[in-house]
């Protein structure tokens, strides 16, 4: 990274050139071809070129090369990315765009842009405050003091079962909100793994937030922080199973975040956990066949089909309990993105709709989202979504 | 870079070139189609002659006054057609400037993209070339598109190089009383469907098993083998106009036959033409005002009233 | 670079936020800078505002307001274009037509659709494929490229050999004139009467006007699909077996013909299975009823081998959708070497392939510069593909070099300056090259018929002079513009 950032960013009649920090290489290898666009949400959503990977690359261009200022318009044009990297696959010249957008982000916050966020994503990493919070907050939306609908919150449960440990085989993590918010997901999770002969372990303490969204908002020394904690509440050689896309994408990322050996290791031993499952398949319990099985939409989430790029196998252990029916949009993003459908709560409402328009076309009983954001995103907009892995585990309660 | 040149069409612009009124003459198949010339108008015509043919080009180079039918013997000793309608003393340039597709365009294309590339002789007798001598060209704006159909009053068409096919080994016509619609639905391609209102034509055309093969499907739908296509009556007008919703005064009388996939039926009493848009006549009185601002070429001639 | 300053109270942009809506006008510094490229190389572009319509009486009201101001106008789709034609010269009106991006309606009996000039074409293929219908025209930007862009460019693709490009399935376009009037030109059932204005408009690179809606002709999806992976030793004989072909009276789906310099680059980005070590391979797509299809394909096959080429016959639609994927990954495939490419686009005889082939080699070994080949061989269309770094000192004016000696090697052997990218800025001052003083006047003539003052995406296609207009505003090529 640069160390130019600070002084220029911050302004809008920045003094000497204010740099990005994003690498030149990178930068220059944008043809400008366009095959990213139908791939981007927000230019599906807009229709307007800054709203898309090449319009954002050029603006960065701009800014960077060019010395146009860090102003609203070149902000605006940031900030409404989700950060889903739908591009990068399509882009057949291989531009790096989320670590690109990630450069720019931390760009921004060193102007001094990320106030609240900054302070917001602490308490992630805190689970005993983030599990006060949610109780207090849980108790507010049953006295009907906290519109959810528009703030995009689920409902929050008042009380949760503590999850145990049941072996040493594999690790579930567990992270922040998903723990304090859908423990019961873990649950499920947990319950289908055993399923296959495999002993749990949980992550002590410190094992809370991934560091995900602190990243993707550019704050990136609380994302280092995290990744620090993270790694030594998960120690050893066995695997570590995610079950939250997005979570899994950041641990997948800590070798190139911290940059050390040891990160690489931590990072080699994380697998989605039904990336992990599919290779493991034939551990798996079969259905009886005597129920009928429920017909699910998979909507692959960002993190998993364009990050980790595992979407696959979702559809490989539904389609073992379930008849899967796949969804005809390309894998667009929902629009959920972290804390996107909080920050943008238009521009992820318009790009949502495009989703349910698909899945409406699917025709299928349910939602399978292997992502947090996206089932509580989706599921504001009247949506039967649970946990692939949910699905899994009430087919095979009832076969039991 | 320099004009298009030969002997014949500088002689043919030289033609044009003189003072007055002055029309191509080819034919005479269609010659009173939009209008007559005035008694005064001099008539020329257009060179003849196939100029060159390579079949692994697919493309041919001809005069525009070379008839039809000696362009087709030429190119069908090489297995080839070109995409214009094969008609007693039609010339190509004739064709081309009427405009008229041919029976088989549902399935080998309209005439309007038969044309790739045109030389013809401006109002000022000046020889200028539209389009260009690939079966592919996006140089420039497409003239050769506007010159079909212009019954020669943008520009006197001397030479043409047009795209070559090749000939089919088997075709045949069939007819019987089921719906075109239901013809066009279930065959796959076939090269025309006429409908008369009550009978039901189609060409099918291709390799022998697959020509078969469809003309089974087609038996199967009602039809038979037949000898050819019904005779089509004179006038040509859009399919509109025979549809339920066309207003009574302008329904056509008598006769019909509806070439399916064109937007084109052929009636023997075409009813009043319905006013185009006037944004519409604008643009061809300005296209006329450009490229003949004396009003020369085949004058008393207009496209819009070409029936 | 330049960038336009952004007026406080630009009166322009203060009665076209009125016309249309405050925030579907765009007029930061930022926003039209962006807007002053496409996909082009070229850089000298500068944007006026920028606007988003959602209707043709939109359009109107954008182009009314821009005439009142004395401003031209330059329609925009997806910016995909290679040859500049969107690349706004001089700060006019952008109208930008992706948020005009429905299928309006669709006769599955007629075989016709009207769509927004913003749909995407792959999209539109998508939506009335479950009539067993498609758009024939497929770029190799079909993805993303927009209808309304399809129109202006008069655009390919592999699959035009058989079926014809854009025009022939265009039954007719909605236009807004520069006066601000909407025409319909053609007609959606296949026949107007009078002039064939729908032809002319298809293809004038937005200088006709602004398309609001287009009527498409859609195709039928062929019952059997045969596609073959022809791999050569020699670039001369994957040049001469298309001939053959030809010669043979086959015309395929498709004959898209990769050299190995693209082969390599595209296996490393794909992975489709094509042999690295080939000198150049021919995706030869045959299809129709199966009988034909059997026929055509074990002809070519035969052809091929003939000249001594092995030959993959794809076995199913997964196979065959690989190989296309690696066609059509190629363009962008490339940036892995270099960061830029100047892509070429010029029609030749396709008799002519395996001559021009090798003057395009000596080209650009001449000017020390490297080229991969991938294009539509059965029509003869050729898209040599230089590649560069623009960083590199000096490198704009060699690529610039061959460009042009690429041209006039393809003219010299009878061809033509473009085969389906359109003329835009980049090929203007080669049009003398292929048209006389009267050609292009008549071009000229064609155009103030539509727009008689010139204000549709001025400075494009026709090269200054050409037309009879006094004084043409612009002077001559923007500094820039090569970079």
């Amino acid at each position: 990274m640069s160390a130019a950032g600070s002084s220029g960013v911050g302004s809008d009649d920045s003094a000497p050139k204010p740099a990005l920090g994003i690498d030149p290489e990178a930068l220059a290898s944008c043809v400008a071809c366009g095959l990213c666009l139908p791939h981007c949400p927000t230019f599906r959503a807009t229709g307007e070129e800054w709203a898309s990977p090449r319009g954002r690359i050029n603006a960065m261009r701009q800014v960077q090369d060019h010395g146009a200022p860090v102003d609203r318009t070149f902000l605006a044009a940031m900030d409404t990315c989700v950060q889903c990297r739908g591009c990068e696959p399509a882009c057949p010249s291989g531009v790096p765009f989320g670590s690109m957008m990630e450069a720019v982000q931390a760009a921004a916050a060193r102007g001094g842009r990320r106030g609240w966020r900054r302070w917001g994503f602490r308490i992630l990493g805190r689970r005993r405050l983030l599990n006060f919070a949610s109780r207090l907050l849980a108790v507010a939306q049953r006295l009907r003091l906290v519109p959810s609908k528009r703030l995009g919150l689920p409902r929050i449960p008042l009380a949760q079962r503590r999850l145990r440990a049941s072996g040493h085989d594999v690790w579930l993590f567990t992270g922040c909100v998903m723990d304090a918010w859908q423990r019961s997901v873990h649950a499920a999770v947990k319950r289908v793994v055993e399923s296959t002969g495999t002993g749990v372990a949980l992550p002590g303490a410190g094992g809370g937030c991934c560091g995900a969204l602190s990243r993707h908002a550019g704050l990136e020394d609380h994302a280092r922080l995290l990744a620090v904690r993270t790694m030594a509440a998960l120690p050893g050689d066995a695997p570590i199973l995610v079950d939250s896309a997005g979570c899994g994408a950041a641990l997948k990322e800590y070798g190139e975040l911290l940059g050390t050996p040891e990160a690489e290791a931590f990072s080699a031993r994380v697998s989605d956990v039904h990336e992990w499952l599919a290779q493991h398949a034939e551990r798996l319990p079969p259905p009886s066949g005597s129920s009928r099985p429920p017909t699910v939409a998979v909507h692959d989430p960002c993190h998993l089909r364009h990050v980790q790029r595992v979407h696959q196998s979702v559809a490989e252990v539904l389609a073992r309990y379930a008849i899967v029916v796949p969804l005809d949009d390309d894998g667009l993003c929902c629009g959920a993105g972290g804390a996107y459908a909080a920050m943008q709560p238009e521009l992820a409402a318009s790009i949502r709709a495009r989703k349910l328009s698909a899945i409406e076309r699917g025709g299928a009983d349910i939602v399978a989202s292997a992502n947090p954001g996206c089932t509580i995103h989706l599921a504001n907009a009247g949506v039967g979504v649970r946990h692939p892995l949910e699905i899994v585990d009430e087919v095979l309660e009832y076969e039991r | 870079m320099a004009g298009p040149s030969s002997p014949a069409l500088d002689s043919f612009a030289a033609a044009v070139a003189a003072d007055g009124l002055v029309a191509v003459e080819g034919g005479r198949t269609h010659w009173e189609i939009g209008g007559l010339c005035p008694a005064e108008t001099r008539l020329v015509r257009a060179p003849a002659g196939v100029r060159s043919f390579d079949p692994a080009e697919m493309t041919v180079r001809v005069g525009a006054g070379t008839l039809v039918e000696e362009l087709d013997a030429a190119l069908a000793e090489a297995g080839q057609r070109a995409n214009l309608p094969v008609a007693a003393n039609a010339t190509v340039g004739g064709v081309l400037a009427v405009g008229r597709d041919g029976l088989h365009a549902l399935g080998r294309g309209r005439l309007r993209d038969a044309l790739l590339e045109a030389v013809y002789a401006s109002d000022e007798g000046r020889l200028v070339k539209a389009g260009g001598p690939t079966v592919k060209n996006v140089s420039g704006f497409d003239l050769c598109r506007l010159l079909v159909g212009s019954l020669g009053t943008l520009g006197l068409v001397g030479e043409v190089v047009l795209r070559t096919w090749p000939r089919p080994a088997a075709g045949i016509w069939m007819a019987g009383q089921c719906a075109p619609r239901e013809l066009r639905r279930r065959l796959y391609w076939p090269s025309s469907i006429l409908w008369d209102g009550r009978t039901s034509w189609v060409h099918l055309e291709g390799h022998e098993p697959d020509v078969e093969a469809e003309a089974s499907l087609a038996r199967s739908l009602g039809c038979e083998t037949v000898d050819g296509p019904p005779p089509l009556p004179d006038f040509r007008v859009p399919a509109g106009a025979l549809d339920a919703q066309a207003p009574d005064a302008r329904k056509p009388r008598g006769r019909f036959v509806v070439q399916v996939g064109t937007g084109t039926a052929y009636v023997s009493a075409p009813g009043p033409a319905p006013d185009p848009d006037p944004a519409v006549v604008v643009l061809h009185r300005r296209l006329k005002a450009q490229f003949d601002p004396r009003g020369r070429l085949n004058p008393g001639r207009d496209p819009l009233a070409a029936a | 670079m330049r960038f336009p300053r952004a007026k406080e109270h630009d009166p322009l942009v203060a009665d076209l936020k009125r016309a249309l809506a405050p925030d579907r006008v765009r007029s930061a510094p930022l926003e039209r800078s962006i807007m002053s490229r496409d996909a082009s190389i070229f850089e000298g572009g500068r944007a006026g505002p920028v606007c988003f319509p959602l209707s043709t009486e939109e359009v109107q009201r954008c182009v009314q307001t821009a005439g009142r101001h004395g401003r031209a106008v330059v329609p925009r789709g997806a910016g995909t274009g290679l040859a500049g034609g969107a690349v706004p010269l001089e700060a006019p009106v952008v109208v930008v037509t992706t948020k005009m991006n429905r299928l309006l309606s669709v006769d599955a009996d007629r075989r016709m659709a009207w769509v927004q000039p913003g749909m995407i074409n792959l999209d539109l293929s998508r939506a009335v494929a479950a009539h067993g219908l498609h758009f024939a025209p497929d770029p190799s930007s079909q993805q993303v490229c927009s209808l309304g862009g399809n129109v202006g460019t008069n655009a390919g693709g592999p699959h035009c050999l058989a079926h014809g490009v854009t025009s022939a399935h265009v039954l007719a376009v909605e236009v807004v004139l520069m006066s601000g009037e909407a025409v319909v030109l053609g007609d959606p059932r296949g026949f107007a009467p009078g002039l064939d204005l729908r032809g002319a408009y298809v293809g004038s690179e937005g200088m006709l006007g602004v398309t609001t809606a287009v009527a498409v002709r859609l195709t039928p999806n062929p019952p059997t699909v045969q596609t073959l992976l022809l791999a050569f030793d020699s670039v001369d004989a994957a040049a001469q077996t298309v001939s053959a072909v030809v010669a043979d009276g086959i015309v395929p789906a498709a004959i898209e013909m990769m050299d190995n310099n693209i082969i390599r680059a595209v296996e490393e980005f794909v992975g489709a299975g094509f042999p690295t070590e080939a000198a150049a391979v021919v995706i030869a797509e045959v299809d129709g009823l199966p009988g034909g299809v059997a026929a055509e394909a074990g002809r070519v096959a035969e052809l091929a081998a003939a000249r001594g080429a092995s030959v993959r016959w794809a076995a199913d639609e997964q196979e065959r959708a690989l190989l296309w994927k690696g066609r059509k990954s190629a363009f962008g495939a490339i940036a892995r070497i270099k960061p830029d490419y100047y892509l070429h686009d010029t029609v030749v005889p396709r008799t002519r392939l395996a001559e021009i082939m090798n003057r395009v080699y000596e080209i650009v070994e001449d000017h020390g510069l490297l080229v991969m080949n991938v294009f539509h061989a059965g029509d003869g269309n050729l898209h040599p593909m230089l590649l560069f770094d623009r960083r590199e000192p000096g490198v704009m004016a060699r690529v610039h070099a061959a460009g042009a000696a690429i041209i006039e090697a393809s003219l010299a052997v009878g061809g033509v300056l473009s085969g389906e990218h359109g003329i835009g800025i980049e090929k203007r001052d080669f049009m003398p090259q292929m048209f006389s003083e009267d050609d292009l006047d008549a071009q000229a003539r064609l155009r103030r018929a539509f727009d008689p003052d010139e204000m549709a995406n001025p400075g494009k296609v026709l090269p200054l002079g050409a037309s009879c207009a006094e004084v043409n505003a612009l002077g001559q090529a923007p500094e820039g513009v090569w970079g």
